[in-house]
C-alpha cells in the first residue's frame, strides 16, 4: 500500500436532493430471512474478492489482512443495511463502495503487474467515499463545502501521488522491478519534492477533516447528534490515526510504512463501520423512547407534560406543543408533513409566531392532534430534522394525541360528575328549603292558630264572669300566651321567615332591619329570584348584619342588592371593627350557604375599617 | 250582627266564635277555606240562609297557606258590595293589607289575630266595616310610622300630618281622628286637605281620596321596603 495521508474521513458521493424520510419506519420492520441470505451471499463474495486481492498479505502479515478483511466487510454490511433506508441509498452506496475500495488498498502486496501502482496512487480513495457516508448520513445531501472538499481530497490524492510515482521508478519506491511502473523521468529529487508536498498537502486535508468533523457535530441538534456521535468520534480517530501512519512514514524515510503502524491505523479505521453500524442500529431502536414516553403522558396527560414528555423522547428543546382547542380556528390538515406557513391561517400563524418567536414557521415540522370526531386539540411544532425520524415523530405524536384525547375523555367524564355532584346539592338545597317552609307553616297554621284560638276562648271566657279574681287570672294567662305566640313567631321566623317566602328578600331584610339595634340602609331591589338564591342571600345577610352588631360593634351598615338576569349581587358592608375571620364558624356557614347555591362569596374586612362581604348567586 | 267565618284552624275558629258570640253577635257560618265560605253564603240553591252582615277571613289558607284570604275578599267583594270584609292575620306587614285595600277599596278591614283580644272592641271594628269604612290594625299602622324613610312624597308630610293620615289608615273618621288628636274638627279637616293635596289627590273626592290616601300611605310606606323607589 501506499503512503496515504489522510485516510478516511469524508467524502461524498452523490447525495440524493429529495427529502430524507422515513428512515427509522424501513429500519424498524423485521425483514425476511431472504434479505439476510442476500446479505450473507454479497458478503462471502466480496469477502472472497478481498482475501484474493490480499493474498500475499496473508503471507506477510495476517494480522493486518485480517483488520483489513474484517473493516471491509464491516463496511459493506452497514452498507447493506442501510440500503434500504429511505434517502439514504447514497450512504449506503459509499458505505459499500469504502469496503470494497478498502480491501484493494493491500493489492500491492502481489507486487507484480500495475497493482503496486494502483495501490500507491489509489490506495487512498476509500477514504473518499468512507468521508462522504461520514459526512452525510443521516442528511439528505452534502453540503457545498463538503462537496468541494471531497473533490478537492479525491483529486489531491491521484495527483500528489501520480507525481510521486511518475518522478520515481518500482525500486525507489521499494517495490520489485517485476511491477509495472510508468516511470516518465526518474528523478529523486523531485520525486523526494513531490513526496513532501503530498504529506503536506496530506496533513492540510487531515486539519480539514478535523474542522468538517467537528463542525458537522456542533451544528447538529436533537436526534441527529445522538446518532452521529458515535460515527464523527470514530472518524475523528480515523483521522488521527492515519495522520499518525504518515508521520511514523515520514520519519521512517521509507515508501511503504512499518507494518505495525498500518495494523495500529487499521485497528482504529475499524472503528469507522462499527460505528455506523452502531448508528444504524441506534436509530432502528430509537422506537423504544415511545415506551418511555407513553408511560409518561399516560397518567393525567396535559399539554404542558405532553410538551416535556415529546422534548425529552424527541430530542428537540424546541418542540411545542399549542392548545388549539378552543380556537375555532381552521388548522392544517392531519396529513401535514412539513409545515409551510402558507397552509396555517392567519391565527394559527400568529400563535406560531408568538410561540416561537425566533423561529420560521415554514422550516418547522407540524402535526394537528384531533379529536376522534376530527375536531383539533392541540398543534405539535418541531424541529424540521425530525422529518428524518418521521416514523418516530408520527408515533410520538399518535401516542401524545391518545393520551391528550384520552385526558380529554376524563376531564369531560369529570365535568359531568361535577354537572351531576352539582345537580344533587342544588336538590339537597331545595329540600332542605322546603323543609323548612314547611316547619315554619306547621308552627304558624298549626301551633300558632291553636294559641290564638286559645287566646280568643280565655277572652270570650273573660266576658263571662264578672268576678275579679277570675278576671285577673285570665287575663294573666292571655298576657303569658301572648308571649308564647311571640316566641313562636320569632321561632318560626327563624327557620324561614313568611316575608321572604311572600314578598321576597326587600320585605324580609326590612324586618331583620328592624329587629336590629343598627342603623341599616336597605338598598334592595324588589326582584324575585328563585327560592333558593332568595333564602341563601337572606341568611347570608343575616348572618353579617348579626356579626356587624356582635362582633365588630358597628353603628352603621348598608346592604344593596342587585340583580341582574342571570345573577343576584349581594353587598352587605358596616363601619365595625373589621377583622373578621372568613374560618370562623358564622363566616364559614355563610360561605357554605353561598356555596350550595352555586354562588361565591368575598370577605374584605381589614381590621379597624370595617367589613365589606359581598356575595353573588346565580338565578338565570 | 250576622257573621260568618273562614279559617282553616277549627281551634282558632272556635275560640273566635265563643267570643263573638259572647258579645252579641251571631255566627252564622263556619267554613275552613274561602272556597267553602263563599259556596255557604251564596249557594246555587234559591233558599239561601241569612245573608251575613260581615265575613272574617283568615288570610292564610289551604291551599297555598299564601294569599287566599285576600282572593276570597275579592270575590265577595264582587259578588254582594254590601257585605264586610275583616281579614284576620298574623302578619304586621303591609303588603298583606295594601293589597287587600287594593282588592277590596271600603268596607274592609286588616287586624292581627293577637289582637283580637277585646269582645267589645272587636264588635265596634265590625261595626264601622259594615259603615263602609276602613280599618287597619294598630301594630301595623305603628309599624310602618316608625320605618325610616329615605325619599318620598311621605317626606313631605309633616308630622302632625302624618298622625291625622296614620288615623285615616286605621278607618277613623274626622270626628274620631279630632278627638283622638286634641283638634277641632275644621283643623283635622284641613290637615286632610293639605294631605290629599300633598299626595296629589283630587281635593273634590273626599270619600274616595280617603281611601287614596291610606292606600298612597300603604303604598309608599310598603315601597320603601325597595330602596328609593
Amino acid at each position: 500500500m501506499g503512503a496515504i495521508a489522510l485516510r478516511r474521513n469524508r467524502h461524498d458521493p452523490a447525495a440524493e436532493p429529495d427529502g430524507l424520510r422515513e428512515p427509522s419506519a424501513a429500519a424498524i420492520r423485521p425483514r425476511p430471512l431472504r434479505f439476510y441470505l442476500g446479505i450473507a451471499a454479497i458478503l462471502a463474495a466480496l469477502g472472497g474478492l478481498a482475501t484474493l486481492a490480499e493474498l500475499p498479505e496473508w503471507r506477510e502479515s495476517p494480522t493486518l489482512a485480517t483488520v483489513n478483511l474484517v473493516m471491509s466487510l464491516t463496511f459493506i454490511l452497514t452498507g447493506l443495511l442501510l440500503r434500504r433506508e429511505r434517502g439514504q441509498r447514497g450512504v449506503a452506496w459509499a458505505l459499500i463502495l469504502a469496503g470494497v475500495f478498502r480491501s484493494l488498498d493491500f493489492i500491492d502486496a502481489w507486487n507484480t503487474g500495475p497493482w503496486p501502482v494502483y495501490a500507491v496512487v489509489f490506495g487512498g480513495i476509500d477514504r473518499v467515499f468512507g468521508g462522504y457516508a461520514l459526512l452525510r448520513y443521516p442528511r439528505a445531501a452534502l453540503g457545498r463545502i463538503q462537496w468541494a472538499y471531497l473533490l478537492g481530497l479525491a483529486g489531491w490524492m491521484v495527483l500528489s501521488r501520480g507525481l510521486v510515482v511518475v518522478t520515481s521508478t518500482a525500486q525507489s519506491t521499494g517495490y520489485p522491478a517485476s511491477a509495472w511502473w510508468p516511470t516518465i523521468s526518474a528523478n529523486p529529487q523531485l520525486s523526494e519534492i513531490f513526496s513532501t508536498a503530498q504529506n503536506i498537502g496530506d496533513a492540510i486535508f487531515a486539519v480539514l477533516a478535523v474542522i468538517l468533523l467537528v463542525r458537522r457535530l456542533v451544528e447538529t441538534r436533537g436526534l441527529d447528534r445522538i446518532v452521529i456521535a458515535p460515527i464523527i468520534a470514530a472518524g475523528l480517530a480515523a483521522v488521527f490515526a492515519v495522520t499518525a501512519t504518515t508521520i511514523a512514514q515520514v520519519f521512517s524515510s521509507i515508501s511503504v510504512g512499518p507494518t505495525d503502524a498500518f495494523v495500529a491505523e487499521s485497528l482504529v479505521d475499524v472503528l469507522l463501520p462499527l460505528a455506523f453500524l452502531v448508528a444504524v442500529i441506534q436509530r432502528a431502536l430509537l422506537a423504544r423512547n415511545l415506551a418511555g414516553l407513553s408511560a409518561r403522558v399516560s397518567a393525567g396527560a396535559d399539554l404542558g407534560r405532553v410538551r416535556y414528555a415529546l422534548r425529552e423522547t424527541l430530542h428537540d428543546p424546541t418542540l411545542e406543543v399549542l392548545d388549539v382547542s378552543g380556537s375555532g380556528a381552521p388548522v392544517p390538515g392531519p396529513a401535514q408533513s412539513s409545515a409551510q406557513s402558507s397552509a396555517l391561517s392567519s391565527a394559527q400563524s400568529s400563535v406560531l409566531s408568538s410561540a416561537l418567536p425566533s423561529a420560521r414557521a415554514d422550516s418547522r415540522l407540524v402535526e394537528v392532534i384531533r379529536t376522534d370526531a376530527g375536531a383539533p386539540i392541540a398543534v405539535v411544532i418541531a424541529d424540521a430534522a425530525l422529518e428524518r425520524y418521521r416514523g418516530l415523530f408520527d408515533a410520538a405524536v399518535r401516542t401524545s394525541g391518545l393520551a391528550l384525547r384520552n385526558a380529554q375523555l376524563q376531564a369531560e367524564a369529570a365535568r359531568a360528575e361535577l354537572d351531576n355532584v352539582r345537580a344533587s346539592r342544588a336538590r339537597i338545597v331545595a329540600a332542605a328549603l322546603a323543609e323548612r317552609r314547611r316547619l315554619e307553616r306547621d308552627l304558624h297554621d298549626g301551633a300558632q292558630q291553636r294559641l290564638l284560638g286559645l287566646a280568643a276562648r280565655l277572652t270570650a271566657a273573660m266576658s263571662q264572669t264578672e268576678d275579679p279574681g277570675a278576671t285577673a287570672a285570665f287575663a294573666g294567662a292571655r298576657d303569658e300566651l301572648g308571649l308564647v305566640l311571640a316566641e313562636l313567631r320569632d321561632l318560626a321566623h327563624g327557620i324561614h321567615p313568611a316575608s321572604l317566602v311572600q314578598g321576597g328578600l326587600a320585605p324580609a331584610l326590612e324586618e331583620v332591619a328592624e329587629r336590629l339595634p343598627l342603623a341599616i340602609h336597605l338598598d334592595v331591589a324588589p326582584d324575585r329570584v328563585p327560592p333558593a338564591a332568595e333564602a341563601a342571600a337572606y341568611f347570608a345577610a343575616c348572618e353579617a348584619l348579626t356579626n356587624a352588631v356582635k362582633h365588630a360593634r358597628a353603628s352603621q351598615a348598608r346592604v344593596t342588592v342587585h340583580v341582574t338576569a342571570s345573577q343576584l349581587e349581594m353587598e352587605i358592608a358596616d363601619d365595625g371593627a373589621g377583622g373578621a375571620d372568613p374560618a370562623g364558624r358564622g363566616l364559614a356557614n355563610m360561605i357554605d350557604r353561598v356555596s350550595a347555591a352555586d354562588g361565591e362569596a368575598g370577605i374584605d374586612s381589614p381590621p379597624g375599617h370595617g367589613t365589606r362581604i359581598t356575595l353573588r348567586i346565580p338565578c338565570g | 250582627m250576622r257573621i260568618a267565618i273562614a279559617d282553616d284552624s277549627a281551634l282558632f275558629r272556635s275560640g273566635l266564635v265563643l267570643l263573638l258570640e259572647a258579645s252579641g253577635a251571631r255566627v252564622t257560618t263556619q267554613a275552613s277555606s274561602g272556597e267553602e265560605l263563599i259556596a255557604s253564603i251564596f249557594p246555587a240553591r234559591p233558599d239561601r240562609p241569612a245573608r251575613p252582615d260581615a265575613v272574617i277571613l283568615d288570610l292564610r289558607m289551604p291551599p297555598t297557606y299564601t294569599g287566599e284570604g285576600i282572593q276570597a275578599a275579592a270575590e265577595i267583594r264582587a259578588r254582594d258590595a254590601g257585605i264586610g270584609i275583616l281579614v284576620l292575620s298574623t302578619f304586621a306587614e303591609a303588603s298583606y293589607a295594601s293589597q287587600l285595600m287594593e282588592a277590596v277599596g271600603y268596607g274592609v278591614g286588616y287586624l292581627l289575630k293577637d289582637n283580637v283580644t277585646d269582645a267589645g272592641h272587636l264588635i265596634s271594628q265590625l261595626e264601622r266595616i259594615v259603615a263602609g269604612e276602613t280599618v287597619l290594625d294598630a301594630t301595623v299602622v305603628r309599624r310602618l310610622l316608625a320605618r325610616k324613610r329615605s325619599a318620598g312624597r311621605m317626606d313631605t308630610l309633616n308630622p302632625r300630618e302624618r298622625e291625622v293620615l296614620a288615623r285615616m289608615a286605621e278607618g277613623r273618621s274626622n270626628v274620631g281622628i279630632a278627638k283622638d288628636l286634641y283638634l277641632s274638627p275644621r283643623t283635622v279637616e284641613a290637615h286632610v286637605t293639605s294631605v290629599f293635596g300633598k299626595l296629589g289627590l283630587d281635593q273634590t273626592d273626599t270619600d274616595n281620596n280617603r281611601i287614596r290616601a291610606v292606600l298612597a300611605y300603604l303604598r309608599l310606606a310598603g315601597d320603601q321596603d325597595g330602596p328609593d323607589r
